[in-house]
């Protein structure tokens, strides 16, 4: 027998493309981050034709066009949208992925078959596990080519390597940030007694950690409460601004802590920075802007092992898994 | 059997699934979360304003109008619309998933089809068992939105102003019975457990978060957060085009401009680009998921063997 980890993998893997299951979700996120990605490449492009069509106003006229902002042209900030979308629905899918993962083996008696095999049962759990990423990292890896080659096509200006790697970096993390939530739910549904119940909880999970508590930080922020920013409504500078806030360091603080507490915020920040999204980390080299994100890296890398350790070191109870 | 028994029988059941009480507990402290988020914020900008008038008026410079001041007291309860469209749309899909799916793993279907019960007495007891559980979920948010109002707010409510807040959650019942009917149609239609709820869950993930992008080009973010949700479309053909074309079905953005127009915090400019008006596009909605519920539930085959994870 090849080594009983890579033959489980292998059947997991097999068993998804099988019946479309892989196609499917991937499709899904394709779809899902190519809608964002084509509706802000369409509004800029409005902003585009808005700004030529002043600027040949202005030039008519006899005046000059240095009037008229011309409107930023980054096409990484195109990616905004697609990003947010593997934030919610891309953990969505790594649920289902790891709820499939589990559920297969249950009410079958496949279970019961695998353990008569010289299989341990760390082995089991490590193959399921192994193709259950395998399959995010291949469908990502699609969501990230399809994005890439249609911002290269859109741009004009194309994407240089720089970008490209950047784009690979962001893919690698959305692999460990979409195996959180899949080994969340996979660990769920192989322990808990019934796998809708299983099921139903990686969903309230995933609402309070991907919607829920970022909801909150952003509702509670003071420039969110007043269309176009209470500061702007004030015509309050942007130093000023910063000025004013220092007395609500107490309120930032719980603010801020709602959001961090969720592994999503640290994806978005890590994300928006390193593909510019954020302007204040727009143009910037990739060097420091690795060392100021490293905590938010190290919280989705400490947060993956620590649910893959778990899910290796719980014992395996046939029984449970026997159970429909 | 009659229809009654039958829901009132789905209801006793329902509320004895831990699943069931877990959704709508978390239904119920948002919305009560939601309600102090809203008193917080609010708070919080009248403070700035305070900080930022001295600020101003010692620099010498003009003071605008305090923002606040303008705002009608029902905008504390905007954030209860975020969580309806989240975790109420979900909680709705799971107790109409957990009405019909718990029937058909007991197995007590073909037990139900030996007494002299027609098909439409079976569909119409579980319509309102949805139904029932449904509005006991908003009876419970409308009474923390009342305390919240009364309690926290400390102004002066007008009656045109209860009705706008009662009025407000009617229309987020409606909005949760539509999800809720979409799985009663789903868990009878398809013979797996897990698929009867992704279907539901899926088509809530597209209203909410891809349709909007498509329709108003707003991202996932900004859906959440109940003033950007209202952001002016870009004018562009393709926005007019999409607006108007996949408006009709765009239903969390219909909720979120109905309910920011009861709560008194939708922008005077907001217009729909819908080919179909919001509140028509959510009552045909209704009609077409119950249609399609009470279709499914007549024609689950009571003998049908197979029903699965």
């Amino acid at each position: 027998m090849r080594n009983p980890l890579f033959t489980i993998a292998t059947k997991d893997i097999r068993d998804a493309t099988r019946d479309r299951f892989l196609a499917i979700t991937t499709g899904f996120l394709v779809l899902a981050a190519l809608t964002a990605l084509i509706a802000g490449a369409i509004a800029l492009s409005t902003d585009v034709a808005t700004y030529d069509a002043a600027k040949s106003t202005l030039l008519a006229l006899g005046k000059s066009a240095d009037a008229i902002k011309p409107p930023e042209f980054y096409p990484m900030r195109l990616m905004r949208g697609a990003i947010e979308q593997i934030e919610i629905v891309g953990a969505a899918i790594a649920i289902l992925i790891g709820f499939r993962a589990a559920s297969a083996e249950r009410g079958r008696q496949t279970l019961a078959l695998i353990l008569t095999r010289p299989v341990r049962r760390w082995q089991f759990t490590g193959g399921k596990i192994v193709a259950g990423i395998g399959l995010l990292a291949f469908g990502l890896a699609v969501v990230m080519g399809v994005c890439a080659m249609l911002l290269h096509l859109m741009s004009g200006i194309g994407l240089t390597g720089n970008d490209l790697g950047r784009m690979a970096l962001v893919w690698a993390i959305s692999v460990l940030y979409m195996a959180s939530f899949f080994l969340a739910s996979f660990l769920l549904t192989l322990h808990l007694s019934r796998p809708s119940t299983a099921l139903l909880i990686a969903f309230s999970l995933w609402l309070v950690i991907v919607l829920i508590a970022p909801q909150i930080g952003d509702t509670m922020d003071p420039d969110n409460q007043v269309a176009g920013g209470v500061f702007k409504a004030l015509s309050i500078s942007r130093p000023d601004q910063l000025n004013i806030m220092k007395t609500y360091a107490g309120f930032e603080a719980v603010r801020n802590g709602i959001e961090v507490a969720s592994i999503t915020k640290h994806f978005e920040r890590f994300t928006f920075a390193v593909l510019g999204i954020k302007a204040t980390y727009t143009g910037l080299p990739l060097g420091p802007i690795l060392t100021e994100k490293a905590l938010d890296v190290l919280w989705i890398i400490l947060a993956t092992l620590g649910l893959t350790g778990l899910t290796l070191a719980l014992p395996l109870n046939p029984k449970t898994l026997t159970q429909e | 059997m009659s229809s009654s028994m039958i829901a009132g029988q789905s209801v006793r059941l329902a509320l004895r699934e831990s699943t069931v009480l877990l959704m709508a507990g978390l239904f119920a402290a948002l919305v009560l979360v939601s309600a102090w988020l809203g008193w917080q914020a609010t708070g919080t900008v009248n403070r700035i304003y305070l900080d930022a008038a001295s600020f101003l008026a010692g620099a010498g410079k003009p003071v605008p109008t305090n923002p606040v001041l303008d705002t009608s007291p029902l905008i504390l309860m905007r954030n209860v619309s975020i969580y309806v469209i989240l975790i109420g749309a979900l909680s709705a899909i799971v107790i109409g998933n957990r009405l019909v799916a718990l029937d058909r793993k007991a197995g007590v279907l073909p037990l139900i089809a030996s007494r002299s019960t027609a098909p439409s007495a079976y569909a119409n007891g579980k319509l309102a068992a949805l139904l029932a559980l449904v509005a006991g979920l908003f009876l419970v948010a409308s009474a923390v939105g009342t305390a919240t109002l009364l309690l926290l707010q400390g102004a002066v409510i007008t009656a045109q102003m209860w009705v706008h807040l009662f009025t407000f959650f009617a229309l987020s019942a409606l909005y949760m019975m539509i999800f809720g009917l979409m799985a009663l149609a789903a868990t009878a239609a398809f013979n797996s457990e897990s698929v009867g709820l992704l279907v539901p869950v899926t088509l809530w993930l597209a209203m909410t978060f891809i349709l909007p992008a498509l329709t108003l080009n707003l991202t996932p973010t900004a859906v959440l957060n109940p003033i950007t949700a209202l952001a002016t479309p870009p004018d562009t053909s393709f926005f007019r085009l999409s607006g108007w074309a996949l408006g009709p079905v765009s239903l969390a953005e219909h909720y979120g401009a109905l309910s920011a127009g009861l709560l008194d915090y939708r922008p005077a400019e907001w217009v729909s680009r819908s080919l179909v008006p919001p509140l028509v596009s959510l009552i045909a909605a209704f009609g077409i998921a119950a249609a399609l519920a009470r279709r499914a539930l007549i024609h689950l085959d009571p003998t049908a063997e197979g029903y699965d994870a």
